[in-house]
């Protein structure tokens, strides 16, 4: 009897136990769940919830701004900035150096540091805002603000002019800076780090040039050249959608991906422009246009002389990498002895053109891009254009991009031969696939050091002609010097690879050197 | 009878537990699920008041005080990344986890320990709040508040003796408050030297562990006991002022110190290609070293002179002879215009011996670049002798001090005496009237020292040291520093102007050993300057 109550006490004593455990394992469980939702929940507080929480005693200093305030970060980084300047002097050094000579405008045949030091006044991270785009991707922008006294020397030779020290000062950067992480599931989890400026706003990159021992005069138009450098690497290099992709830690990852590829072709014909404005004292300006997505790849119109309502009914094929943000820029400028003074300038963003339709637009023109600046506000004409967007397929994608690669190969060499003074000279259309010719003008110093280069294939023959002034030395023109009249074949021609036929380099060679 | 019925009571209650408790384990604990599910999480606005209250004492810190920040940036990209670094983590963890359990089972006669699940779970590591402190010495010092609040899921299954046993760790929860310093700062990325991390309080540690399914942490007691058990040893090894410390850089090369001297002796050049139109070229050559901040020197010209002879000395202070390299290029002066160069030549120092005097004829090239065909024509030769000494341990130059701990005073001092150093660091918001080219001037019993200009700045930074050998302590001596601007031009007016003083009682260096301070200048608007000072003594 008693072995039986005993092992029944027993049994229910055990049973009741372990009841009690799993009733405290739950507790304890959920307890701790609990916990960890609240713990998630405080960690990312908006307005609303601080609001209930706190009631009336809600703290006066929280703001919840779309892009989050970093005290903590500005401290540091005014206290790490001496050596952060410092360390980061060298890098800098190494890594623009290449930029500013692939980028030199003609007429310039060397720019390099001669002094680098990024000053005392550190940058400031005005917000962070993160948020992820794309699977697997975050997305950082930060608003990067930089007033600095940075005291850079630039060291520009010209032809036949010694070498002048440039101080660029007042250095002023204001943007936002784009950093995306691809994600890995490796440490240290990021596979690379692509870095963009946004374009909206547009980066604000302000400087004053200033000519130590000397004047700025020494070199005509040296200043506007080097704003046209600073521009154009920012805008083809950096600003969105241009980015640069750096891959981190040893695993080697695809980051095609994320470089900017061809995306589509777009078939431009410039038809007419209306009620140009007139530049010219004597008779009517003689207006050409030139046309680009990326200023590295510009292509123009021809002449047409004496005429405030030209017509060109020219096509050109030009490549866009991104539909979503960027923009063919035409700008309209006259012929001129010296430098050619811009008629107006438009812009086209490519969103607004619907794919594989042809679209008729007509653009008003304008005297500059940026529409704070533009004073004058009286009609400055318009621009009749044709657009016809073409997506690409996988395979015409490879092979624009492989086109794009050999032209800047084939501009690299015959930079390295010192046929052209710079990238920047030539200026063909190549990129459309189209091996039609290039000519090629130096910096032409002299009565229009022209020369002719033929159209291999298409059989169109091309003159350029050197819109170097006549006699006028090294003018302003510069910053149009050089610059290429392509004609161009409207079919596809058969060879993809560009031949550049250099036939006569006349006095334009011997004298860049 | 009543004697045998209790003890048969007593054992057949024994009998009875035991098998309740095996009853009851099968019952309640075995079917419990093992796997953990995400928990729901409901946005906080509908939350009622009852769940408010429990969650007060979890308010971040940033909202409580003001001098703390939001990183709500750095929540984001932690979500965002998380699945990633879990994924990440784990892989790494059992990487390195298989071969220590596989070289250890053996001894214990285990046939098999392997992960079941090992996964961190879908909340992330979260920040709430961010504060950092400035001081005037070489450091950062961050404050983050971490929590995280997770549920992770890791099983470990063992099997001995025929039998499979599991071990989980569910809802592992870690708060802590670190501090983490970044010292010394240093001129090369990542810009600090070491890492030092403690923990301001002791860490809150909470977690459930079940073995075979059944949570030991919720034995009443037991967890508690547990818990107090590690948050004893993490603070008996990083509990502040105990600190982990991790070494990015060695701060002797991130400092990029000196190590050593090269000589460079300018011998002659031969052959040199004419340049000029009319008569001889006039050569002269310029020594830079590269990656140094040290200015090019010049060798004096020798007119009309194809073949010239120099036989000048020059000494570079090297810093990294593996990387810096000697650049060597012959111009042509002239007396109007551009100075023609005639031919160039570089010499890495790594291609030197030490010690070892070498004598080198160099051709000229036109440029660096190997490929280019123009290097081919003759340019002549270059003849140069080259030593390169390294500094010796004991006579390496010890620049500003790195570590916190003041240096012993060299064996030549004074018994009682001693050696003052003033380390002049930095200053701000210092303007003249006229111009603003800062220095500083040490007065000390008469003696005066004087720092670097600085030019055009109104944030100076010097970085120099000077030192005085005392015979005894300088406890009622002053120092005297003024920070004077000289006019860069040459001009009578305004010469000099002086952008304000300050006068600093030494007693207080003896009896602290080290002083690091800002002082605020006297005759300036809002000028400060910081100085270090250290009384350094034999013993």
């Amino acid at each position: 009897m008693g072995l039986i109550s005993g092992i029944l006490f027993g049994t229910i004593f055990g049973i009741v136990l372990m009841a009690g455990w799993r009733h405290m394992m739950r507790y304890r469980s959920n307890k701790r769940v609990a916990k960890a939702v609240d713990i998630k929940l405080l960690g990312s507080l908006k307005r609303d919830d601080l609001k209930k929480i706190c009631g009336d005693n809600f703290p006066e200093w929280i703001s919840f701004p779309e892009y989050e305030q970093v005290k903590w970060l500005n401290k540091e980084l005014s206290k790490l900035w001496p050596y952060v300047a410092d360390a980061a002097e060298l890098v800098i050094k190494e890594s623009v150096e290449p930029l500013l000579e692939e980028y030199r405008p003609p007429g310039i045949t060397s720019l390099k540091f001669s002094k680098l030091s990024l000053g005392n006044v550190a940058p400031k991270i005005e917000g962070i805002r993160v948020q992820s785009l794309k699977e697997g991707q975050i997305t950082m922008d930060i608003d990067f603000r930089w007033g600095g006294d940075p005291s850079i020397i630039l060291g520009v030779e010209a032809a036949l002019v010694a070498s002048i020290p440039i101080q660029l000062k007042d250095l002023q950067v204001f943007t936002i800076i784009r950093v995306i992480f691809q994600l890995a599931e490796e440490i240290p989890c990021i596979s690379a780090i692509v870095v963009a400026l946004l374009s909206e706003p547009k980066p604000r990159i302000d400087y004053t040039l200033k000519a130590i021992g000397g004047s700025l005069t020494a070199i005509p138009g040296i200043s506007d050249m080097i704003d046209d450098t600073v521009n154009t690497i920012v805008t083809d290099m950096l600003q969105w959608p241009h980015r640069i992709v750096v891959p981190i830690g040893g695993i080697p990852v695809d980051t095609s991906e994320l470089e900017l590829k061809p995306q589509g072709k777009i078939t431009v014909t410039v038809v007419k422009a209306n009620n140009l404005k007139n530049m010219e004292m004597i008779g009517k300006s003689d207006p050409y246009v030139v046309l680009y997505i990326r200023p590295l790849f510009k292509v123009k119109t021809h002449v047409v002389d004496n005429n405030l309502n030209p017509v060109w009914n020219q096509a050109f094929e030009l490549i866009a990498e991104d539909k979503e943000t960027e923009s063919i820029v035409f700008e309209v400028l006259d012929q001129d002895i010296g430098q050619d003074k811009r008629l107006g300038i438009a812009k086209l963003p490519l969103i607004e053109i619907g794919a594989e339709t042809p679209n008729e637009v007509e653009l008003r023109l304008q005297p500059s891009l940026d529409m704070l600046k533009i004073k004058d506000k009286r009609d400055r004409g318009t621009l009749a254009v044709k657009v016809l967007y073409h997506e690409f397929n996988k395979e015409e994608q490879l092979a624009a991009l492989e086109a794009e690669k050999t032209i800047l190969e084939e501009r690299k060499k015959l930079k390295a031969e010192g046929v052209i003074g710079s990238t920047m000279d030539a200026l063909d259309e190549a990129v459309s696939l189209v091996g039609s010719g290039v000519g090629l003008v130096g910096t032409g110093i002299g009565a229009g050091a022209g020369l002719v280069g033929s159209g291999v294939g298409a059989g169109v023959g091309i003159v350029g002609s050197g819109l170097g002034a006549v006699g006028s030395g090294l003018s302003k023109a510069g910053k149009f010097m050089g610059r290429t009249l392509t004609g161009h074949s409207s079919k596809k021609s058969g060879s993809n690879t560009p031949v550049t036929s250099i036939q006569e380099n006349g006095g334009a060679k011997s004298l860049q050197r | 009878m009543g004697i045998v019925s209790a003890v048969l009571g007593f054992c057949g209650f024994g009998v009875g537990v035991s098998a309740g408790l095996v009853i009851g384990y099968f019952c309640f604990i075995y079917f419990q699920p093992t796997d953990v599910t995400n928990p729901k999480i409901r946005p906080l606005v509908e939350q009622d008041t009852g769940s408010l209250q429990r969650m007060l004492p979890e308010i971040p810190l940033w909202v409580k005080n003001p001098d703390y920040d939001r990183v709500d940036w750095l929540n984001k990209m932690l979500e965002y990344m998380w699945p990633y670094l879990d994924k990440a983590i784990c892989k790494t963890a059992k990487n390195i986890a298989e071969p220590i359990i596989a070289e250890q089972i053996p001894k214990y006669k285990i046939d098999s320990v392997e992960f079941q699940t090992l996964t961190l779970g879908s909340l992330p590591l979260t920040f709430h709040g961010m504060k950092v402190y400035l001081t005037d010495e070489k450091e950062l010092i961050m404050e983050p508040c971490i929590k995280w609040a997770g549920n992770p899921n890791v099983t470990v299954a063992v099997k001995a003796f025929g039998l499979r046993a599991t071990v989980q760790v569910v809802d592992l929860q870690v708060f802590v408050a670190p501090r983490i310093t970044l010292k010394p700062l240093v001129p090369s990325f990542p810009c600090f030297a070491k890492i030092y991390v403690s923990l301001m309080e002791k860490p809150h540690v909470d977690f459930g562990l079940k073995l075979i399914g059944a949570d030991l942490m919720s034995i009443p007691g037991l967890y508690r006991f547990v818990q107090e058990l590690i948050k004893d040893q993490v603070a008996n090894m990083y509990l502040w002022p105990k600190t982990l410390e991790i070494p990015i850089l060695d701060p002797a090369k991130a400092n990029r110190r000196p190590v050593g001297i090269l000589h460079v002796k300018l011998i002659k050049a031969m052959n040199l290609k004419k340049k000029d139109l009319l008569g001889a070229s006039d050569p002269y050559v310029k020594l830079k070293l590269t990656e140094s901040k040290v200015q090019s020197r010049k060798s004096s010209v020798k007119h009309k002179n194809l073949n010239p002879e120099w036989n000048e000395d020059y000494n570079f202070v090297i810093k990294d002879p593996e990387s810096q390299a000697l650049e060597l290029v012959v111009y042509d002066w002239e007396k109007i215009g551009k100075h023609e160069k005639m031919g160039m030549n570089v010499i890495p120092l790594k291609e030197l011996t030490p010690e070892e005097p070498k004598v080198m004829t160099l051709d000229l090239l036109k440029n660096m670049n190997l490929n280019d065909p123009q290097n081919e024509k003759s340019r002549g030769q270059l003849v140069v002798e080259l030593v390169y000494k390294p500094f010796k341990e004991e006579e390496m130059p010890t620049s500003f001090e790195e570590s916190h701990t003041v240096q012993k005073a060299p064996e030549n001092t004074p018994p009682g005496g001693g050696v003052l150093a003033v380390i002049v660091h930095e200053a701000q918001d210092v303007e003249g009237k006229h111009h603003t080219n800062p220095s500083v001037r040490l007065l000390f019993r008469g003696e005066e020292r004087r720092t670097k200009h600085v030019k055009k700045n109104r944030d100076p930074r010097w970085e120099e040291e000077f030192t005085f050998m005392l015979e005894e302590p300088p406890t009622n001596d002053r120092l005297h520093l003024e920070v004077v601007s000289t006019s860069s031009r040459i001009g009578l007016l305004h010469p000099k102007e002086t952008l304000g003083y300050v006068d600093i009682n030494l007693s207080d260096v003896v009896s602290n050993k080290r002083i690091n301070e800002k002082y605020h200048l006297i005759d300036s608007k809002n000028g400060r300057i910081q100085i270090e000072l250290q009384w350094r003594t034999a013993s």
